[in-house]
Protein backbone atom coordinates (compact mmCIF):
# COMPACT_ATOMS: atom_id res chain seq x y z
CA UNK A 1 0.00 0.00 0.00
CA UNK A 2 1.36 3.58 -0.78
CA UNK A 3 1.99 5.61 2.16
CA UNK A 4 0.78 3.66 4.82
CA UNK A 5 2.95 5.32 7.77
CA UNK A 6 0.74 8.75 6.81
CA UNK A 7 -2.37 7.13 6.67
CA UNK A 8 -2.26 5.66 10.33
CA UNK A 9 -1.44 9.11 11.18
CA UNK A 10 -4.16 10.87 9.62
CA UNK A 11 -6.73 8.08 10.52
CA UNK A 12 -5.72 8.46 13.97
CA UNK A 13 -6.11 12.55 13.64
CA UNK A 14 -9.43 12.39 11.95
CA UNK A 15 -10.41 9.85 14.63
CA UNK A 16 -9.55 12.02 17.52
CA UNK A 17 -11.29 14.50 15.88
CA UNK A 18 -14.72 12.94 14.85
CA UNK A 19 -14.72 11.01 18.81
CA UNK A 20 -15.50 13.42 21.50
CA UNK A 21 -16.69 11.16 23.79
CA UNK A 22 -17.25 7.68 24.42
CA UNK A 23 -16.88 5.29 21.66
CA UNK A 24 -17.70 1.21 21.36
CA UNK A 25 -16.25 -0.88 18.40
CA UNK A 26 -18.33 -3.89 16.72
CA UNK A 27 -14.89 -6.06 17.07
CA UNK A 28 -15.17 -9.74 15.28
CA UNK A 29 -11.61 -10.27 15.83
CA UNK A 30 -10.62 -10.01 12.02
CA UNK A 31 -8.04 -8.39 10.27
CA UNK A 32 -10.64 -5.05 9.29
CA UNK A 33 -12.09 -4.29 12.94
CA UNK A 34 -8.59 -5.08 14.89
CA UNK A 35 -7.07 -2.64 12.94
CA UNK A 36 -9.82 -0.09 13.31
CA UNK A 37 -9.68 -0.99 17.18
CA UNK A 38 -6.33 -0.32 17.34
CA UNK A 39 -6.35 2.82 15.19
CA UNK A 40 -9.10 4.02 17.44
CA UNK A 41 -7.56 2.85 20.57
CA UNK A 42 -4.18 5.14 19.74
CA UNK A 43 -6.89 8.10 19.29
CA UNK A 44 -8.62 7.82 22.02
CA UNK A 45 -7.67 5.43 24.70
CA UNK A 46 -9.63 4.20 27.17
CA UNK A 47 -12.89 6.01 25.94
CA UNK A 48 -13.27 3.38 23.69
CA UNK A 49 -14.76 -0.70 24.18
CA UNK A 50 -14.06 -3.01 22.04
CA UNK A 51 -17.59 -5.25 21.91
CA UNK A 52 -17.74 -9.07 20.41
CA UNK A 53 -20.61 -10.82 19.88
CA UNK A 54 -20.74 -14.27 20.04
CA UNK A 55 -23.93 -14.89 17.63
CA UNK A 56 -24.01 -18.75 18.08
CA UNK A 57 -22.66 -19.17 14.11
CA UNK A 58 -18.63 -18.45 14.57
CA UNK A 59 -15.98 -21.26 13.92
CA UNK A 60 -14.55 -24.12 16.43
CA UNK A 61 -12.78 -22.15 18.87
CA UNK A 62 -13.15 -19.02 17.57
CA UNK A 63 -14.67 -17.20 20.63
CA UNK A 64 -11.55 -17.96 22.79
CA UNK A 65 -9.26 -17.08 20.14
CA UNK A 66 -10.69 -13.76 19.74
CA UNK A 67 -10.88 -13.69 23.78
CA UNK A 68 -6.56 -14.05 23.83
CA UNK A 69 -6.31 -11.63 20.84
CA UNK A 70 -7.90 -9.19 22.62
CA UNK A 71 -6.18 -9.64 26.27
CA UNK A 72 -2.71 -9.13 23.99
CA UNK A 73 -3.81 -5.60 22.88
CA UNK A 74 -4.77 -4.43 26.18
CA UNK A 75 -8.02 -2.88 25.66
CA UNK A 76 -11.34 -2.48 27.09
CA UNK A 77 -13.47 -5.13 25.30
CA UNK A 78 -16.72 -7.27 26.34
CA UNK A 79 -18.11 -10.47 25.00
CA UNK A 80 -21.09 -10.45 24.38
CA UNK A 81 -23.15 -13.48 24.72
CA UNK A 82 -26.34 -13.09 22.20
CA UNK A 83 -26.66 -17.04 20.14
CA UNK A 84 -30.17 -17.80 21.53
CA UNK A 85 -31.33 -13.94 19.79
CA UNK A 86 -29.63 -14.82 16.38
CA UNK A 87 -30.75 -18.54 15.93
CA UNK A 88 -34.55 -17.10 17.20
CA UNK A 89 -34.76 -14.09 14.89
CA UNK A 90 -33.20 -16.71 11.72
CA UNK A 91 -35.87 -19.59 12.79
CA UNK A 92 -37.91 -20.35 9.29
CA UNK A 93 -35.79 -17.47 7.17
CA UNK A 94 -34.17 -19.05 3.97
CA UNK A 95 -33.23 -16.17 1.91
CA UNK A 96 -29.82 -15.10 1.79
CA UNK A 97 -30.40 -11.11 1.80
CA UNK A 98 -32.95 -11.38 4.41
CA UNK A 99 -30.30 -13.14 6.67
CA UNK A 100 -28.17 -11.10 5.84
CA UNK A 101 -30.41 -8.14 6.80
CA UNK A 102 -32.03 -10.06 10.36
CA UNK A 103 -28.34 -10.61 11.44
CA UNK A 104 -26.86 -7.12 10.45
CA UNK A 105 -29.93 -5.95 12.57
CA UNK A 106 -29.31 -7.91 15.47
CA UNK A 107 -26.09 -6.99 15.79
CA UNK A 108 -26.98 -3.01 16.44
CA UNK A 109 -29.40 -3.86 18.92
CA UNK A 110 -26.36 -5.60 20.79
CA UNK A 111 -24.66 -2.57 19.79
CA UNK A 112 -27.07 0.16 20.97
CA UNK A 113 -27.65 -1.90 24.11
CA UNK A 114 -23.67 -1.78 25.10
CA UNK A 115 -23.55 1.80 23.97
CA UNK A 116 -25.91 2.72 26.86
CA UNK A 117 -24.57 1.03 29.23
CA UNK A 118 -21.05 2.01 28.35
CA UNK A 119 -22.16 5.83 27.70
CA UNK A 120 -20.96 5.52 24.25
CA UNK A 121 -22.53 8.12 21.32
CA UNK A 122 -20.51 6.55 18.35
CA UNK A 123 -20.04 3.32 16.62
CA UNK A 124 -17.04 2.37 15.19
CA UNK A 125 -16.84 -0.27 12.52
CA UNK A 126 -14.02 -1.85 10.29
CA UNK A 127 -16.14 -1.67 7.26
CA UNK A 128 -13.66 -1.91 4.11
CA UNK A 129 -14.65 -0.48 0.56
CA UNK A 130 -16.12 -4.13 -0.99
CA UNK A 131 -18.38 -4.06 2.26
CA UNK A 132 -20.61 -0.84 0.99
CA UNK A 133 -19.55 -1.25 -2.56
CA UNK A 134 -21.54 -4.67 -3.01
CA UNK A 135 -24.27 -3.67 -0.50
CA UNK A 136 -25.07 -1.41 -2.95
CA UNK A 137 -26.51 2.06 -3.40
CA UNK A 138 -28.75 4.70 -5.68
CA UNK A 139 -26.53 4.10 -8.58
CA UNK A 140 -25.02 0.67 -7.62
CA UNK A 141 -26.46 -2.90 -7.96
CA UNK A 142 -26.64 -4.68 -4.51
CA UNK A 143 -24.61 -7.56 -5.09
CA UNK A 144 -25.30 -8.46 -0.95
CA UNK A 145 -26.00 -6.63 1.92
CA UNK A 146 -22.79 -6.94 4.21
CA UNK A 147 -24.03 -6.66 7.86
CA UNK A 148 -22.11 -3.45 8.36
CA UNK A 149 -23.75 -1.70 5.38
CA UNK A 150 -27.17 -2.97 4.46
CA UNK A 151 -28.52 -4.32 8.29
CA UNK A 152 -27.71 -0.38 9.62
CA UNK A 153 -31.05 0.82 10.74
CA UNK A 154 -32.15 4.65 9.90
CA UNK A 155 -32.80 5.29 13.25
CA UNK A 156 -29.01 4.67 14.36
CA UNK A 157 -28.98 6.83 17.55
CA UNK A 158 -25.14 7.01 17.40
CA UNK A 159 -22.56 8.69 15.41
CA UNK A 160 -21.31 6.06 12.60
CA UNK A 161 -17.05 5.73 11.94
CA UNK A 162 -15.47 4.47 10.00
CA UNK A 163 -11.69 4.97 9.20
CA UNK A 164 -10.98 1.77 6.67
CA UNK A 165 -13.86 2.79 4.47
CA UNK A 166 -11.44 3.44 1.35
CA UNK A 167 -9.58 0.37 2.10
CA UNK A 168 -9.57 -3.15 0.35
CA UNK A 169 -8.38 -6.44 2.21
CA UNK A 170 -4.64 -6.23 0.87
CA UNK A 171 -4.25 -2.51 2.07
CA UNK A 172 -5.57 -3.19 5.69
CA UNK A 173 -3.32 -6.12 5.89
CA UNK A 174 -0.35 -3.63 5.37
CA UNK A 175 -1.68 -1.06 8.00
CA UNK A 176 -1.86 -4.27 10.29
CA UNK A 177 1.92 -5.44 9.76
CA UNK A 178 2.58 -2.27 10.25
CA UNK A 179 0.70 -2.15 13.57
CA UNK A 180 1.55 -5.28 14.37
CA UNK A 181 -1.96 -5.85 15.19
CA UNK A 182 -1.88 -9.36 15.86
CA UNK A 183 -4.57 -10.25 13.51
CA UNK A 184 -3.00 -9.30 10.33
CA UNK A 185 -2.89 -12.90 8.51
CA UNK A 186 -6.20 -13.83 9.61
CA UNK A 187 -8.04 -15.19 6.34
CA UNK A 188 -11.09 -13.01 5.82
CA UNK A 189 -14.79 -14.32 7.83
CA UNK A 190 -17.47 -12.20 6.87
CA UNK A 191 -20.06 -10.29 9.75
CA UNK A 192 -23.07 -13.21 8.92
CA UNK A 193 -20.21 -15.77 9.93
CA UNK A 194 -21.46 -19.11 9.08
CA UNK A 195 -25.07 -18.21 8.66
CA UNK A 196 -24.38 -17.38 4.82
CA UNK A 197 -22.29 -20.87 4.36
CA UNK A 198 -25.20 -22.44 5.71
CA UNK A 199 -27.99 -22.22 2.87
CA UNK A 200 -31.45 -22.95 3.82
CA UNK A 201 -32.52 -22.51 7.43
CA UNK A 202 -29.91 -21.72 9.76
CA UNK A 203 -30.71 -23.46 12.87
CA UNK A 204 -28.22 -24.71 15.26
CA UNK A 205 -27.64 -28.50 14.20
CA UNK A 206 -26.98 -27.38 10.49
CA UNK A 207 -24.33 -24.89 12.19
CA UNK A 208 -23.02 -27.56 13.82
CA UNK A 209 -22.66 -29.48 10.53
CA UNK A 210 -21.04 -26.45 8.90
CA UNK A 211 -18.89 -25.53 11.73
CA UNK A 212 -17.05 -29.12 12.00
CA UNK A 213 -16.67 -29.52 8.09
CA UNK A 214 -15.34 -25.49 8.09
CA UNK A 215 -12.79 -26.80 10.46
CA UNK A 216 -12.05 -29.94 8.79
CA UNK A 217 -11.16 -27.79 5.39
CA UNK A 218 -9.22 -25.56 6.93
CA UNK A 219 -6.99 -27.50 8.87
CA UNK A 220 -6.51 -30.12 5.42
CA UNK A 221 -5.50 -27.32 3.60
CA UNK A 222 -3.05 -25.62 6.68
CA UNK A 223 -1.42 -28.86 7.13
CA UNK A 224 -0.76 -29.10 3.08
CA UNK A 225 0.41 -25.66 2.88
CA UNK A 226 2.58 -26.08 5.94
CA UNK A 227 3.52 -29.00 4.01
CA UNK A 228 4.48 -27.49 0.98
CA UNK A 229 2.04 -29.03 -1.03
CA UNK A 230 -0.12 -25.82 -2.03
CA UNK A 231 0.25 -22.13 -1.40
CA UNK A 232 -2.21 -21.24 1.66
CA UNK A 233 -5.50 -19.67 0.05
CA UNK A 234 -6.16 -16.42 0.15
CA UNK A 235 -9.54 -17.82 1.48
CA UNK A 236 -10.84 -21.47 2.29
CA UNK A 237 -13.87 -23.26 4.23
CA UNK A 238 -16.38 -25.59 3.77
CA UNK A 239 -20.37 -24.73 2.58
CA UNK A 240 -23.75 -26.81 3.44
CA UNK A 241 -26.04 -27.39 1.04
CA UNK A 242 -29.58 -27.54 1.54
CA UNK A 243 -30.09 -30.75 -0.56
CA UNK A 244 -29.42 -34.53 0.73
CA UNK A 245 -28.28 -37.50 -1.98
CA UNK A 246 -28.02 -41.18 -1.91
CA UNK A 247 -24.84 -42.63 -0.41
CA UNK A 248 -24.02 -46.27 0.98
CA UNK A 249 -22.35 -46.67 4.38
CA UNK A 250 -21.44 -49.84 5.64
CA UNK A 251 -23.92 -51.72 2.68
CA UNK A 252 -26.47 -49.56 4.36
CA UNK A 253 -28.69 -46.89 1.66
CA UNK A 254 -27.45 -43.28 3.42
CA UNK A 255 -29.14 -40.55 2.78
CA UNK A 256 -27.52 -37.44 4.11
CA UNK A 257 -26.28 -33.63 3.52
CA UNK A 258 -23.54 -32.27 1.27
CA UNK A 259 -20.56 -30.22 2.15
CA UNK A 260 -18.73 -27.94 -0.88
CA UNK A 261 -15.18 -27.13 -0.48
CA UNK A 262 -14.53 -23.31 -1.53
CA UNK A 263 -11.49 -22.38 -1.44
CA UNK A 264 -10.20 -18.97 -3.42
CA UNK A 265 -7.15 -16.76 -4.57
CA UNK A 266 -7.47 -12.70 -4.63
CA UNK A 267 -5.61 -9.96 -3.38
CA UNK A 268 -8.85 -7.58 -3.05
CA UNK A 269 -11.79 -9.91 -2.58
CA UNK A 270 -13.25 -7.58 -5.71
CA UNK A 271 -12.20 -10.50 -7.91
CA UNK A 272 -11.09 -14.13 -7.46
CA UNK A 273 -10.05 -17.16 -9.01
CA UNK A 274 -10.61 -20.33 -7.44
CA UNK A 275 -7.62 -22.00 -5.67
CA UNK A 276 -6.36 -25.26 -7.25
CA UNK A 277 -6.53 -27.60 -4.40
CA UNK A 278 -4.21 -30.50 -5.19
CA UNK A 279 -5.86 -33.89 -5.90
CA UNK A 280 -4.77 -35.83 -2.69
CA UNK A 281 -5.70 -33.19 -0.48
CA UNK A 282 -8.78 -32.91 -1.60
CA UNK A 283 -9.02 -36.68 -1.25
CA UNK A 284 -8.21 -36.15 2.38
CA UNK A 285 -10.67 -33.78 2.75
CA UNK A 286 -13.56 -35.60 1.17
CA UNK A 287 -13.14 -39.03 3.04
CA UNK A 288 -12.47 -36.98 6.76
CA UNK A 289 -15.48 -35.14 6.26
CA UNK A 290 -17.69 -38.10 4.97
CA UNK A 291 -16.22 -40.32 7.77
CA UNK A 292 -15.71 -38.25 11.09
CA UNK A 293 -19.41 -36.79 9.77
CA UNK A 294 -21.18 -39.83 8.40
CA UNK A 295 -24.04 -39.11 10.04
CA UNK A 296 -24.93 -36.07 8.55
CA UNK A 297 -22.69 -35.80 5.34
CA UNK A 298 -22.28 -38.66 2.86
CA UNK A 299 -21.10 -35.99 -0.41
CA UNK A 300 -18.48 -33.60 -0.72
CA UNK A 301 -18.15 -31.46 -3.68
CA UNK A 302 -15.26 -28.49 -5.18
CA UNK A 303 -16.47 -25.77 -6.36
CA UNK A 304 -14.40 -24.55 -9.23
CA UNK A 305 -15.94 -21.26 -10.06
CA UNK A 306 -14.13 -18.08 -10.41
CA UNK A 307 -15.39 -14.48 -9.11
CA UNK A 308 -17.27 -13.28 -11.40
CA UNK A 309 -19.66 -14.49 -11.75
CA UNK A 310 -19.74 -16.42 -8.52
CA UNK A 311 -19.05 -14.51 -5.51
CA UNK A 312 -16.43 -15.89 -3.25
CA UNK A 313 -19.49 -17.07 -0.76
CA UNK A 314 -22.14 -19.22 -0.95
CA UNK A 315 -24.80 -16.49 -0.11
CA UNK B 1 -2.49 15.89 -12.93
CA UNK B 2 -6.46 15.92 -12.01
CA UNK B 3 -7.92 12.92 -13.47
CA UNK B 4 -11.18 12.01 -11.81
CA UNK B 5 -13.38 9.08 -12.43
CA UNK B 6 -17.52 9.46 -12.68
CA UNK B 7 -19.46 6.50 -11.06
CA UNK B 8 -21.94 4.82 -13.16
CA UNK B 9 -22.77 1.97 -10.75
CA UNK B 10 -19.94 -0.08 -10.99
CA UNK B 11 -18.87 -2.89 -9.27
CA UNK B 12 -15.01 -1.75 -10.00
CA UNK B 13 -15.36 2.14 -9.80
CA UNK B 14 -13.96 2.27 -6.69
CA UNK B 15 -10.79 0.05 -8.26
CA UNK B 16 -10.47 2.63 -10.61
CA UNK B 17 -9.31 5.33 -8.15
CA UNK B 18 -7.28 3.09 -6.62
CA UNK B 19 -5.33 2.17 -9.58
CA UNK B 20 -5.23 6.24 -10.32
CA UNK B 21 -4.00 6.73 -6.88
CA UNK B 22 -1.47 4.59 -7.11
CA UNK B 23 -0.43 5.94 -10.29
CA UNK B 24 -0.05 9.30 -8.40
CA UNK B 25 -2.15 11.78 -9.96
CA UNK B 26 -5.13 13.51 -8.28
CA UNK B 27 -8.37 11.88 -8.58
CA UNK B 28 -11.92 11.65 -7.05
CA UNK B 29 -14.88 9.71 -8.05
CA UNK B 30 -18.07 12.02 -8.43
CA UNK B 31 -21.60 10.91 -9.35
CA UNK B 32 -22.75 10.61 -12.57
CA UNK B 33 -25.00 13.54 -12.92
CA UNK B 34 -22.19 16.17 -11.90
CA UNK B 35 -22.25 19.26 -14.24
CA UNK B 36 -19.90 19.56 -16.43
CA UNK B 37 -18.95 22.91 -15.50
CA UNK B 38 -17.75 21.08 -12.21
CA UNK B 39 -15.35 18.98 -14.35
CA UNK B 40 -14.80 21.49 -17.06
CA UNK B 41 -10.55 22.03 -14.95
CA UNK B 42 -9.48 18.03 -14.96
CA UNK B 43 -7.00 17.25 -17.20
CA UNK B 44 -8.78 13.56 -17.75
CA UNK B 45 -12.18 11.64 -16.99
CA UNK B 46 -12.48 7.91 -16.61
CA UNK B 47 -16.41 6.77 -17.45
CA UNK B 48 -16.55 3.72 -15.05
CA UNK B 49 -18.55 0.59 -15.37
CA UNK B 50 -22.05 -0.11 -13.99
CA UNK B 51 -25.13 -2.14 -13.75
CA UNK B 52 -27.27 -0.02 -15.95
CA UNK B 53 -27.50 -2.06 -19.42
CA UNK B 54 -26.78 1.03 -21.59
CA UNK B 55 -29.07 0.42 -24.86
CA UNK B 56 -31.98 0.48 -22.68
CA UNK B 57 -30.87 2.19 -19.59
CA UNK B 58 -29.75 5.11 -21.13
CA UNK B 59 -31.28 7.45 -18.27
CA UNK B 60 -29.24 5.76 -15.56
CA UNK B 61 -26.11 7.15 -17.56
CA UNK B 62 -26.61 10.65 -16.68
CA UNK B 63 -24.04 13.80 -18.04
CA UNK B 64 -21.49 10.98 -19.59
CA UNK B 65 -23.00 12.23 -22.62
CA UNK B 66 -22.15 16.30 -21.77
CA UNK B 67 -19.09 15.07 -21.01
CA UNK B 68 -18.69 13.63 -24.44
CA UNK B 69 -19.60 16.40 -25.62
CA UNK B 70 -17.68 19.19 -23.74
CA UNK B 71 -14.79 17.85 -22.32
CA UNK B 72 -11.63 18.82 -24.55
CA UNK B 73 -9.35 16.24 -22.10
CA UNK B 74 -9.08 12.35 -22.92
CA UNK B 75 -11.62 10.49 -21.91
CA UNK B 76 -11.57 6.73 -21.58
CA UNK B 77 -14.88 4.74 -20.92
CA UNK B 78 -14.45 1.61 -19.45
CA UNK B 79 -17.19 -1.76 -20.06
CA UNK B 80 -20.86 0.55 -19.81
CA UNK B 81 -18.37 3.32 -20.28
CA UNK B 82 -17.58 2.61 -23.12
CA UNK B 83 -21.16 0.81 -24.92
CA UNK B 84 -22.23 4.42 -23.94
CA UNK B 85 -19.73 6.70 -25.77
CA UNK B 86 -19.97 3.82 -28.74
CA UNK B 87 -23.85 4.58 -29.06
CA UNK B 88 -23.54 7.92 -27.99
CA UNK B 89 -21.18 8.83 -31.26
CA UNK B 90 -23.46 6.87 -34.05
CA UNK B 91 -22.73 2.79 -32.83
CA UNK B 92 -24.65 -0.22 -32.33
CA UNK B 93 -25.15 -1.99 -28.99
CA UNK B 94 -26.92 -5.23 -28.12
CA UNK B 95 -26.98 -8.48 -25.70
CA UNK B 96 -23.47 -10.30 -25.83
CA UNK B 97 -23.44 -12.80 -28.31
CA UNK B 98 -21.29 -15.29 -25.92
CA UNK B 99 -21.39 -12.83 -22.10
CA UNK B 100 -18.35 -12.76 -20.56
CA UNK B 101 -17.53 -13.08 -16.91
CA UNK B 102 -14.21 -13.10 -15.76
CA UNK B 103 -11.06 -14.52 -17.73
CA UNK B 104 -11.07 -13.40 -21.49
CA UNK B 105 -8.46 -14.01 -24.08
CA UNK B 106 -7.12 -10.44 -25.66
CA UNK B 107 -5.79 -10.03 -28.97
CA UNK B 108 -4.19 -6.30 -29.04
CA UNK B 109 -4.92 -5.02 -32.99
CA UNK B 110 -3.89 -1.64 -32.48
CA UNK B 111 -0.61 -0.48 -30.27
CA UNK B 112 -1.19 2.87 -30.54
CA UNK B 113 -2.47 4.37 -27.53
CA UNK B 114 -4.04 2.25 -24.51
CA UNK B 115 -2.11 -0.55 -25.12
CA UNK B 116 1.71 1.16 -26.00
CA UNK B 117 4.12 -1.28 -25.08
CA UNK B 118 1.94 -4.29 -24.69
CA UNK B 119 2.12 -7.75 -25.45
CA UNK B 120 -0.21 -8.37 -28.49
CA UNK B 121 -2.19 -11.29 -26.67
CA UNK B 122 -2.91 -11.27 -22.83
CA UNK B 123 -5.59 -12.57 -20.37
CA UNK B 124 -7.80 -9.65 -18.95
CA UNK B 125 -11.17 -9.83 -16.65
CA UNK B 126 -14.49 -8.88 -18.62
CA UNK B 127 -17.98 -9.08 -17.15
CA UNK B 128 -20.70 -8.04 -19.16
CA UNK B 129 -24.26 -8.97 -20.58
CA UNK B 130 -23.89 -6.35 -24.00
CA UNK B 131 -21.07 -5.13 -26.13
CA UNK B 132 -20.64 -2.87 -29.09
CA UNK B 133 -21.96 -4.56 -32.25
CA UNK B 134 -21.44 -1.62 -34.20
CA UNK B 135 -18.42 1.04 -33.90
CA UNK B 136 -19.22 4.45 -34.62
CA UNK B 137 -17.87 5.93 -37.58
CA UNK B 138 -13.74 8.13 -36.63
CA UNK B 139 -13.61 4.76 -34.60
CA UNK B 140 -11.33 2.22 -34.94
CA UNK B 141 -11.10 -0.94 -33.05
CA UNK B 142 -8.12 -1.93 -30.82
CA UNK B 143 -8.63 -5.23 -29.27
CA UNK B 144 -11.00 -7.93 -29.18
CA UNK B 145 -11.47 -11.53 -28.06
CA UNK B 146 -12.74 -14.82 -29.23
CA UNK B 147 -16.19 -14.03 -27.52
CA UNK B 148 -16.59 -10.29 -28.31
CA UNK B 149 -15.28 -8.75 -31.31
CA UNK B 150 -15.43 -5.44 -29.95
CA UNK B 151 -12.60 -5.34 -26.74
CA UNK B 152 -11.43 -1.62 -27.51
CA UNK B 153 -12.11 1.27 -29.62
CA UNK B 154 -9.83 4.71 -30.02
CA UNK B 155 -11.67 7.65 -31.86
CA UNK B 156 -10.01 8.94 -34.98
CA UNK B 157 -10.31 12.66 -34.12
CA UNK B 158 -10.65 13.04 -30.46
CA UNK B 159 -8.28 11.59 -27.51
CA UNK B 160 -11.60 9.16 -26.54
CA UNK B 161 -11.00 5.78 -25.84
CA UNK B 162 -13.23 2.76 -24.70
CA UNK B 163 -12.26 -0.53 -22.97
CA UNK B 164 -14.82 -3.53 -23.22
CA UNK B 165 -12.77 -5.23 -20.25
CA UNK B 166 -11.79 -4.04 -17.02
CA UNK B 167 -8.14 -3.02 -16.64
CA UNK B 168 -8.47 -1.88 -13.41
CA UNK B 169 -9.02 -5.33 -11.62
CA UNK B 170 -6.38 -7.52 -9.86
CA UNK B 171 -6.55 -10.28 -12.66
CA UNK B 172 -6.36 -8.10 -15.27
CA UNK B 173 -2.59 -8.32 -16.69
CA UNK B 174 -1.16 -5.23 -17.84
CA UNK B 175 -3.72 -3.25 -16.03
CA UNK B 176 -1.97 -0.67 -14.26
CA UNK B 177 0.29 -0.06 -17.79
CA UNK B 178 -2.87 0.76 -19.64
CA UNK B 179 -4.25 3.27 -16.90
CA UNK B 180 -0.79 4.59 -17.54
CA UNK B 181 -1.11 4.66 -21.04
CA UNK B 182 -3.47 6.44 -20.41
CA UNK B 183 -2.11 9.30 -18.60
CA UNK B 184 0.81 9.41 -20.74
CA UNK B 185 -1.65 10.36 -23.49
CA UNK B 186 -3.23 13.12 -21.48
CA UNK B 187 0.21 14.28 -20.45
CA UNK B 188 1.09 14.77 -24.13
CA UNK B 189 -2.28 15.98 -24.95
CA UNK B 190 -1.77 18.85 -22.40
CA UNK B 191 1.77 19.34 -24.04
Amino acid sequence: MLGVEDFVNEAIEDIKSKITGKAIIACSGGVDSMVAATLTSKAIGDRLLAVYVDNGLMRKGETDEVRTMMEHMGINFKIADAGEQFFAALKGVTDPEQKRKIIGEKFIRVFEAEARSFGADTLVQGTIAPDWIESGDGVRDTIKSHHNVGGLPKDLGMALVEPLRDLYKDEVRDVARFLGVEASERQPFPGPALAVRCLGEVTPENIEIVREACFIVEDEIRKAAAAGKMPLPWQYFAALLPTRSVGVQGDRRAYGRTIVIRAVESVDGMTATYAKIPMDVLDVMATRITNEMKSQVNRVVYDITNKPPSTIEWE
Amino acid sequence: MKVYVVDNGGQWTHREWRVLKYLKVETKIVPNNTPFDDLKDLDGLVLSGGAPRVATDANLMGNNGVYLERAEYPIMGICAGMQFLSEFFGGQLGPSEVPEFGHVGLKVLDHDDLFKGLPDEFNVWASHNDEVKKVPEGFKVTATSPTCPVEGVTCLTRPIFGVQFHPEVENTENGPQIFQNFLDIIEKHNY
